[in-house]
Parts: structure tokens; C-alpha cells; sequence
């Protein structure tokens, strides 16, 4: 399945809940709303014709405006690839789990939550494990961190 | 006989033959540093190197180093690779459940001052010398089994020169 | 018998464990000899390579790459060269690709040799590590004749490779492969109809097909299980598409399918590299790129098949000299999280031997 197959099934089945971002290259990049998240993962899971069954990877972003959290996903039986996205604003950083779709997703939300604060809804266990026990310094991975000890680069 | 002539200085002859008499601390520094069992503890890449130099091309065995599974049984501890903030605690049980004599050798540039973690990184413990008294520094990234080697024949030469009162204090 | 009261008991394998796979930490919930339950406690090699990552051009980043997966750098420089090479738009010539793919399958087949010594070491048999790294000796000697390190390689970077090969390297290499295809028939024949060997590994361990892609699993232990997918076939990078090889499947998805796989994964190599020595060509090896490249603004999520499954890269950029996000996603992360899901139920000399042949790695899993 080429990658005009792809973006047309895409278009057909769930072409209001998912927009194509210009962003992405090499592969589709979409932008899909929190509110419509688990509906559109159900659908690319389940339906014969796109079957992204095979979850690769999740994580945050902070881009100094906002929180992005990214989703890449692949499909075996038709050898396809898709990104897409989901925008969070840095006071409302909520999103739901996706862990009854993708049992992978698990540990990476885990680490989504320890790293960047965001919070993970209906996750069945959000704890520490990536930072040390008595970690009590934030969230390290926003761009707005500092702890003393944190040495920084400098430019050369 | 012939081996009194070939004995170094310290050996004493004795008139009629075949006695020699030497002091218990040369006896024990060689026994010490001719067998040094080391505990198996590598975190990271240098303990790829660590398994290299243990293996056919450089041998530890032939410098009486075997590596051991517990700390209750060796006498040196080779810290191959970094130590995060959350591995220090086990480090320090590690080393106090050695017995002594004990030494410790730490190999590669993290364990010297964090290595290439030593800017941007908040979870890089930046040296271990605050942790456990280290007796020789090993550096490189990794180190390459030939500098892993020198080091442990530098720490065989330390530990000949060490007195038997130094422990007793201890 | 009644009466006899029993209860369940909690065994720490602590983070300091004499199978070198690295500091992880298993809390087994144990019934006996028998494992109830396995919860893995990962975190102590986290060393924040991604917030590094974020303060180092796209140049700089390479060396902290190679520290990501140190048993086969060569891919993780690969791999962020890649992801780097998407986002700028960048051409490589001819020659560079013909000597990374030389370079990364001469880098599977040490990573692999590595997993057979291991392996047999943590489930008792002491001689077959020598014999591994031995032979990996050979290839180490050619990786250092190339670019000056044995262990992080820092040689494929964004733009091609940073040294021409030397003009005693193809006749080495050939010699060495030659070597190894010779000495793998000791290697099956010490350990393939081994009835202690046989006794340990079969039947021990079994994946489920359906488990292993709900959970991400990737490279020899999906393909162990008899899925059917290489990164290589199926979503193709580099110039694999040019040569002529096989992927390797197992039907059984047991230990002693993930050991047999691997060995069959060095014989399709030892058939790569014999090809791409024969059709090496002439020319450049590096395209014309400035040190401190700035690539448009843009993200890519770029992968390769390694020796442990697929190796991830996500980098966005926003037009500056830096990168805005690098997220590294390896193999073994993956495959921890699905063995507290089928490691059960075992004993415990059977769950060390499952262990050991998902060949997991912790930098992978920490970073």
C-alpha cells in the first residue's frame, strides 16, 4: 500500500478527525484533537483496511509554547507507517490512555507523565521508575527546568 | 640452590642450604597481589570492554584475576561505566559488604568526573570518588583492554608496597 | 500430605547480577522454585541522553548516539543520521551507503556473536564465550582500522561517513568473513544437539505471536515467534533493496528458536556484506554539508532494523543549529515490558534463560 492509498483511506474513513500537518517528512503527519482521540485510535486499530496494530512509539514534546504529545504507529499486514499528534496547552496538559488499544503504550506514557508532567487519565499505574526514589526536583525534561548541579554547555 | 641465587635481595641465605627467610609482609603483599578476584560490575559501556579484556585476546587470568559473582568473595572492585544518582546507594552497600583488604579501581571517564555526561545531564553522578575511595583511575572512553591491564599492574604494584601495620590501624 | 501451610515470597534479582546484562532489577513473587509474578525496576542507567541531545548540534549529538546502544553503535549513528539527513534534505553519494551497510551488517554479526558467548555463559556453558568474542575480535580489528575505536564508532554522521576505507580493508574483511562462515559450523555443533542445551531451551519461554506485536516486540524475538516482518524488507532505507537475502523466520517462538535465529541472521549478513564487497564503487564519501547545518523546520521518526529489534529516532526541528526534540526508542524496551506478561509460571533457572535470550540491553531501556 503506497502512501497515496494510504492518505486517501485515511481521508475516506476518518477525514474529519484527523488533519494532515505539512510538518512531517519522509512519512504522513496528522493532528488529531484530545477529544477525539480514542475514537480515531480505535478505528485505525480495527479497520481491515488501514490495521495499524503494531504501536512503535509515544512520547512529549515541549516546544517552548505548548505540549505536544506524538503517537508512530505501523501496520504489518499492509507494511504502512503514520505519525500524528495530539496539542495540549501547558495548563490543561491532560490526555487520555490509550493502553486498552495498545497494551505497548503502557510504559511509554508512564515515562510521558515522570519526564513531562503530563497527566495520563485511566492509567493503571503512574509511578516513578525512570528517576531516582526520592526524586523531588519537577519535571526534568520541560524546557523551563533548573536545579542546581545542572550544569549547561556552553556555547563555543 | 639455585633458586636462592636467583631470589632478589630480600631473601637471606642461609649456611647450609636450602632455607629461605623473608618477611611475612613480602609473603603476603605477593599472595595478595598475584590473585585479586574482581566483582562483576558493569553498568555500561565500559563493562563491554571489561568482557573483552576478560576474554581469549587479553586475558585477566593471567594475571590471576578471575571475576566473581559477590561482593563477600572478591577483592577488587572494577566499576565499569556510569553511576546514576540512583545507583550510588547500591554502589556504597556493595562496597561495604566487601571485606577487607579491598580496592577499588575505577575505569573510564564517568567514573572520573562524569565523563561525557558531565554537562546537560541531571541524573549523572559526576565522579565516584565521594562515594568510595578509589585507588587507581583508569581513563578513556572506553579504555582499551591494554590500559585496563596497566591499570591492574599499577594496583599490583601498590599493593606491594604496603605495609602490614596499615591494615591493623584500619 | 495437609497441613503443610505455604506462602509466597518476594526475590529481589538485584542490580548487581552476574549476567552482564547491565544494572535491572527483577522483583520476583515467588511459590516455591515457581515464578507467580515478575515486576521489573528499571531507572538505574538513566542518564538523560535526550535532554543532552537538546543542547548539542546536529553534528555533536552523534557521540552521545553511540552511547544509546553500545554493542552496535554503528546503527545508532544510522539511525540519527538518518533522521537528521530527512530533515535537511540531504543526498548521500554511492559509496558512503555501500560502506555504512558494510559496516552496520559487520555490526550485527559482532552483536550477535556477543549474544551467543553471553547467553551460553548465563545458562552455565563457560566455553562458547571465548570462542564468541574471540571471533569478535576479528571484526573489532577491522572497525578500528576504519575509524580508530572499538567500541563507540562515531563514523557515520549525517552526510556520509567521516573516514575512506582503508586499501587493506576489503581483503581483511574478506578473510574475516570467510573465517567466521568456517567457524559457525563449531559453533552449531557445540551447542545446536547439545541435550543439556536441548533440555534448558526448548520448550521454555513460549511468545505468543498475538502478545509480541501488542506489545511492540521487534526484530529476532518477533521474528522467532513467526511474524514475519524486517525493517529492512518492509519499510526500506539505505540500499538494502539492491541485494539478494532472506528473512529469517522460527515457527516456535521458544529459547531455542531465539537462539537459533540469530545464528541464521549472521549467515544472511555474511551474504549482505558479500555483495555489497562486490559492488563497491568509487567516489565520494562525504556530501558537501557545513558542520553546523540548520535543516528546515520539520519532524521525522526514522528506524532501522538492529540486532535487537528496531531501533527509533524522533527529531523535530525548528530551523535552528539544534535540535528541538530527540526521542531514542530501542528494542529492549519493549520486550521488558512484555515479559512480566509471558516469563511466568516458570522456574527460576528458566526465567535467567529467557532472559538472556531476548538479548536485552539497559542503556535501551533507560537511556
Amino acid at each position: 500500500m503506497t502512501k497515496e492509498q494510504l492518505q486517501t483511506a485515511i481521508t475516506e474513513k476518518l477525514g474529519d478527525k484527523m488533519t494532515l500537518l505539512d510538518t512531517g517528512r519522509h512519512d504522513l503527519m496528522y493532528e488529531v484533537k484530545r477529544e477525539n482521540l480514542l475514537e480515531v485510535c480505535k478505528t485505525l486499530k480495527d479497520d481491515e483496511s488501514l490495521a495499524f496494530d503494531y504501536y512503535l512509539n509515544s512520547h512529549g514534546v515541549d516546544t517552548k509554547e505548548k505540549f505536544e504529545v506524538v503517537y508512530n504507529l505501523a501496520s504489518i499486514i499492509h507494511k504502512t507507517r503514520i505519525d500524528f499528534k495530539v496539542i495540549l496547552p501547558y495548563d490543561s496538559a491532560e490526555i487520555e490512555s490509550v493502553q486498552t488499544i495498545w497494551p505497548g503504550a503502557n510504559w511509554f506514557e508512564r515515562e510521558m507523565w515522570e519526564l513531562y508532567g503530563i497527566n495520563v487519565l485511566n492509567h493503571d499505574n503512574l509511578t516513578r521508575f525512570l528517576l531516582a526514589d526520592d526524586w523531588d526536583k519537577g519535571f526534568p525534561m520541560r524546557k523551563d527546568w533548573d536545579a542546581p548541579g545542572f550544569i549547561r554547555m556552553p556555547e563555543l | 640452590m639455585g633458586i636462592i641465587k636467583k631470589l632478589p635481595v630480600y631473601a637471606e641465605k642461609v649456611p647450609g642450604g636450602g632455607i629461605v627467610t623473608t618477611s611475612l609482609e613480602m609473603v603476603l603483599n605477593q599472595a595478595r597481589a598475584r590473585s585479586l578476584w574482581y566483582l562483576l560490575f558493569g553498568t555500561a559501556c565500559c563493562a563491554i570492554e571489561l568482557m573483552c579484556t576478560g576474554a581469549s585476546r587479553y586475558d585477566f587470568d593471567r594475571l590471576g584475576m578471575i571475576f566473581r559473582a559477590t561482593p563477600r568473595q572478591s577483592d577488587v572492585i572494577l566499576t565499569a561505566g556510569t553511576i546514576t544518582t540512583k545507583m550510588a546507594p547500591r554502589l556504597r552497600r556493595l562496597y561495604d559488604q566487601m571485606s577487607e583488604p579491598r580496592y577499588v579501581i575505577a575505569m573510564g571517564g564517568c567514573t572520573i568526573n562524569g565523563g561525557p555526561f558531565y554537562y546537560d545531564s541531571y541524573s549523572v553522578e559526576k565522579g565516584i570518588d565521594h562515594i568510595i575511595p578509589v585507588d587507581i583511575h583508569i581513563p578513556g572512553c572506553p579504555p582499551r583492554p591494554e590500559s585496563l591491564l596497566e591499570g591492574c599492574l599499577h594496583l599490583q604494584e601498590k599493593i606491594k608496597k604496603e605495609k602490614l601495620s596499615d591494615w591493623q590501624e584500619k | 500430605m495437609g497441613g503443610l501451610k505455604t506462602e509466597e515470597f518476594i526475590v529481589n534479582m538485584g542490580p548487581q547480577h552476574p549476567s552482564t546484562h547491565g544494572v535491572c532489577r527483577l522483583m520476583l513473587t515467588m511459590d516455591g522454585e515457581i515464578v507467580k509474578k515478575i515486576e521489573p525496576v528499571i531507572g538505574y542507567l538513566h542518564r538523560a541522553l535526550e535532554k543532552i541531545c537538546e543542547n548539542r548540534t546536529y553534528a555533536q549529538c552523534i557521540p552521545i548516539s553511540d552511547r544509546f546502544e553500545y554493542v552496535t553503535a554503528m546503527s545508532c549513528n544510522q539511525v540519527f543520521s538518518m533522521a537528521a539527513e530527512r530533515l535537511a534534505g540531504i543526498e548521500i553519494p554511492e559509496r558512503a551507503e555501500y560502506i555504512r551497510v558494510i559496516m552496520l551488517e559487520l555490526n550485527r554479526i559482532a552483536s550477535h556473536l556477543i549474544f551467543y558467548g553471553v547467553t551460553a555463559m548465563d545458562i552455565g556453558a563457560l566455553t562458547p564465550f571465548l570462542y564468541g568474542l574471540r571471533e569478535r575480535e576479528a571484526i573489532i580489528d577491522l572497525f578500528e582500522m576504519t575509524c580508530g575505536q572499538r567500541l563507540t564508532y562515531n563514523y557515520i554522521r549525517p552526510g556520509g561517513v567521516s573516514k575512506d576505507l582503508p586499501k587493506e580493508f576489503v581483503p581483511q574483511c574478506r578473510s574475516t568473513i570467510a573465517m567466521i562462515k568456517e567457524k559457525l559450523n563449531d559453533y552449531e555443533g557445540l551447542l545446536n544437539e547439545n541435550p543439556i542445551w536441548l533440555a534448558r531451551t526448548k520448550g521454555v519461554g513460549y511468545l505468543d505471536p498475538k502478545l509480541a506485536i501488542a506489545y511492540g516486540v521487534s526484530g529476532p524475538v518477533l521474528r522467532a515467534s513467526g511474524v514475519d516482518y524486517d525493517i529492512r524488507r518492509d519499510d526500506p532505507y539505505s540500499i538494502y533493496d539492491r541485494f539478494d537475502w532472506k528473512v529469517c523466520t522460527r515457527p516456535n517462538g521458544d529459547t531455542y528458536d531465539r537462539y537459533l535465529i540469530r545464528l541464521d541472521e549472521i549467515k544472511q549478513s555474511i551474504k549482505i556484506i558479500e555483495q555489497a564487497l562486490d559492488g563497491l564503487p568509487e567516489g565520494n564519501i562525504k556530501a558537501k554539508v557545513s558542520p553546523n547545518f540548520k535543516p528546515p523546520a520539520g519532524e521525522n521518526y526514522a528506524r532501522v532494523e538492529n540486532s535487537r529489534g528496531e531501533l527509533g529516532t524522533y527529531m523535530q526541528s525548528t530551523g535552528e543549529k539544534k535540535p528541538l526534540r530527540v526521542k531514542m526508542r530501542g528494542g529492549s524496551f519493549c520486550q521488558l515490558q512484555a515479559l512480566p506478561h509471558f516469563g511466568t509460571e516458570c522456574f527460576i533457572a528458566d526465567l535467567v534463560a529467557i532472559f538472556a535470550s531476548l538479548d536485552i540491553i539497559l542503556p535501551e531501556v533507560d537511556r
